[in-house]
């Protein structure tokens, strides 16, 4: 793979990943003592949890083209997240008996049900609720077809060149980068993010364009240092 | 299909699901996630407790660390001709040592920066409550390395995964702390801290610190906290991350590549329909609140 391939794997891959993480409803501190809406742990945790559950599954498509490699890791990362976000809900549900209310729209985007009405007074909201849901799923979509695609990338990058010739680390070198990558990006669009989000309805999800402008950057510069890595110019 | 594969798939998704349990439970005694932060903030509210205190890292990264160590040592042993499940015991244990080391000197560290609030350092609070936690954490890190080493293992001729041991445990690591965060800790965080308020409603902000300190018996402690979430959030953690190891296989081994792609769509399909009725029969159960 030459290298200009290469630095666009992984600049689309890092934007992905990047726009990827402000779909992700998380509430961090607040939401796990109910205070607000949203998954109660940080931005970039929990886009990181399903990123690489979605890398691990990316990388056993290892082989396939890149297309499926970045839906089998989209697959990954849906799946942890749906399945996360469920239990959540059911913990919220039957362990603190709340219902899921979104603080930042009266009514819920796809289901139409009202969200002031079941939000416990005092509080911004708590739990999933189906847009959060429906937005997080999203998130784990574009994340883990980001990751996927840094993976492929990387992976066929270092399998072409002659500077690591053992497989079991070349592959670990692949594995390794392409964890790297996601977590600058997932770092990024955190910081851009600030603290906490409700998914797509929130007004705050209106910085994704400069989020995915700064993952860009940071991917292409990361992307130099991932041909020089792997052996390239 | 191959039967012997997803023998070993539905092994993998058993043990992750012990170890997923065993996860939650350990950080609920050190508060190691985002309810700390009520912990945290109670001395400065009055409230002097009793509760072991050792956040000084978000939990995915911490067992990101443990599981990583333990599955380095594990890969080292094995390489030296040792029989696989003492490597992994090995690994593990080592992992538990480094867990203690850092419990220890977090959780000083945080309580003694309390010390401002009149907030006491309690050394049989942390005697009583450093067994459970390493013991908690070398379950985690036994089942997690204990998968890894199931992926790697060629079956028919092929691993389930190509990564090397070391770096799968990390990432499942990773995977499980952010799971443990974001669903087992809200019953911690959500319910034990303020169980002293009516059941059926979040935390108002008004009451944010006001945590629970007395227990039936004597002052509240961190093992009172696992004992009420061993109930509810413990296993539902567990629950959570076998599924989520198992569906990660699953689809491929039954299906193959193009065909477990489109089952994994389906079973997302039906994630979203389950989780809309979960909220309407919760909307119907518990209707709105009513305002005063």
């Amino acid at each position: 793979m030459d290298p200009i391939t290469l630095i666009l794997f992984i600049a689309i891959g890092g934007i992905m990943i990047g726009a990827g993480v402000h779909f992700i409803p998380v509430g961090g501190a607040p939401a796990a003592m109910s205070t607000a809406t949203g998954v109660g742990t940080g931005t970039a945790m929990l886009a990181a949890g399903a990123g690489l559950t979605g890398l691990i599954t990316a990388a056993t498509m290892t082989g396939e083209p890149f297309y499926i490699i970045g839906i089998g890791g989209a697959i990954g990362a849906m799946i942890m997240m749906g399945i996360t976000m469920l239990i959540a809900n059911l913990i919220y549900i039957f362990g603190v008996g709340i219902v899921p209310a979104a603080s930042k729209v009266p009514v819920d985007w796809i289901t139409k049900r009202n969200q002031e009405a079941y939000k416990t007074p005092g509080t911004e909201g708590h739990g999933v609720p189906v847009t959060s849901f429906v937005s997080g799923l999203i998130g784990g979509l574009l994340g883990g077809f980001g990751g996927g695609l840094v993976y492929y990338g990387i992976n066929t990058a270092v399998n072409e060149s002659t500077f690591v010739t053992d497989p079991a680390i070349s592959i670990g070198l692949a594995a390794i980068l392409g964890v790297g990558v996601f977590f600058i990006n997932s770092v990024i669009a955190s910081y851009n993010i600030g603290g906490t989000i409700e998914g797509m309805h929130d007004p705050k999800f209106k910085r994704i364009g400069t989020g995915a402008l700064a993952c860009a950057i940071a991917s292409i510069v990361v992307g130099i240092f991932c041909v020089i890595l792997t052996g390239g110019f | 299909m191959d039967p012997v594969t997803l023998g070993v798939v539905a092994l993998m998704g058993a043990v992750a699901t012990i170890g997923g349990a065993a996860e939650d439970l350990e950080s609920d005694i050190g508060s190691q996630s985002n309810p700390n932060s009520q912990v945290q903030l109670a001395p400065q509210m009055g409230h002097l407790h009793r509760m072991i205190n050792k956040a000084a890292s978000g939990e995915p990264v911490a067992y990101g660390v443990w599981c990583g160590v333990a599955g380095a040592i594990a890969y080292l042993v094995m390489s030296l001709g040792m029989m696989p499940l003492i490597a992994i015991a090995m690994g593990a244990c080592v992992a538990a040592f480094v867990h203690a080391i850092y419990t220890v000197t977090s959780h000083m560290g945080r309580i003694v920066g309390q010390s401002q609030f009149e907030q006491p350092l309690f050394m049989d609070v942390l005697t009583q409550s450093l067994g459970p936690i390493v013991g908690h954490g070398f379950i985690t890190s036994f089942c997690i390395v204990g998968i890894s080493y199931l992926m790697t293992i060629p079956l028919n001729g092929t691993p389930l995964h190509v990564f090397p041991l070391p770096l799968l445990a990390m990432l499942w690591g990773i995977a499980l702390g952010a799971i443990g965060s974001s669903t087992g800790d809200v019953h911690y965080g959500s319910e034990s801290e303020y169980q002293k308020f009516e059941f059926g409603g979040g935390t108002p902000v008004a009451i944010q610190g006001d945590i629970v300190t007395k227990a039936p018996l004597g002052a509240k402690n961190s093992m009172d906290v696992v004992n009420f979430c061993a109930k509810f959030g413990g296993p539902l953690t567990g629950f959570c991350f076998g599924l989520v190891v198992f569906f990660s296989f699953w689809n491929t081994v039954v299906f193959g590549v193009y065909g477990g792609i489109i089952v994994g769509i389906i079973i997302v399909i039906l994630l979203i329909i389950m989780d809309n009725y979960l909220e309407v029969f919760a909307r119907n159960k518990y209707g709105p609140y009513e305002e005063e």
